[in-house]
């Protein structure tokens, strides 16, 4: 990737970039509260779902940042995306079948860094099918 | 598909970034369609033909 495509390319993800920056500051702030102990139900609940409302933002950025692109690079983040929805989709049931004969149980939380890494390796390969 | 718009931009001096910049898409995929790794949707190879002032049958070939 050329240094002019990189610098386009970091300036239309700073958004992105900007949301997870406050969704990290959201989650440490939220988990922080709660491990203090939060005043009412309704509170707790507000607290804990604070970090959803950056990850909203991180949606609305992805999207725009997706219809931003050109038509190839749409396609290779189709291709991507559907390598790391089969990606997942394997590993999770797999790993769901081996918790029926004891392996650990796993937290919900795994699945997006999961789906996340195989969408960047995807991303990777699909670039790389079409240099 | 074959096509002729590395000629075609050879013949007129430009980049790859040149031609990137006209057509509004990424170098990378300028790059693509000049290997014929990728074949265009028909609105982007008709504005490469209406970019180089030629017809689209005098840019891409089967």
């Amino acid at each position: 990737m050329d240094t002019q495509t990189a610098s386009l390319l970091l300036r239309r993800a700073r958004p992105c970039l900007l949301a997870f920056a406050a969704y990290v500051v959201t989650l440490v702030v939220s988990l922080r509260m709660l491990a203090h102990g939060v005043e009412g139900r309704a509170a707790e609940l507000a607290v804990s779902l604070s970090p959803v409302i950056p990850v909203i933002a991180l949606c609305v950025c992805i999207v725009r940042l997706i219809r931003g692109m050109d038509e190839m690079q749409r396609t290779v983040q189709l291709e991507a995306l559907s390598l790391s929805f089969a990606a997942t989709a394997l590993v999770t049931f797999s790993y769901g079948f081996l918790e029926n004969i004891g392996f650990p149980k796993l937290s919900l939380f795994i699945v997006l860094p999961l789906m996340c890494s195989f969408w960047a390796l995807g991303t990777f390969v699909a670039q790389w099918r079409y240099r | 598909m074959n096509n002729r718009i590395q000629e075609l931009r050879a013949e007129r001096s430009w980049s790859q970034a040149d031609l990137a910049e006209r057509l509004e898409v990424s170098r990378q995929t300028v790059n693509a369609l000049e290997r014929g790794r990728y074949d265009p949707s028909l609105p982007l190879a008709f504005r490469i033909a209406h970019l180089f002032g030629v017809a689209i049958e005098d840019v891409f070939q089967p």
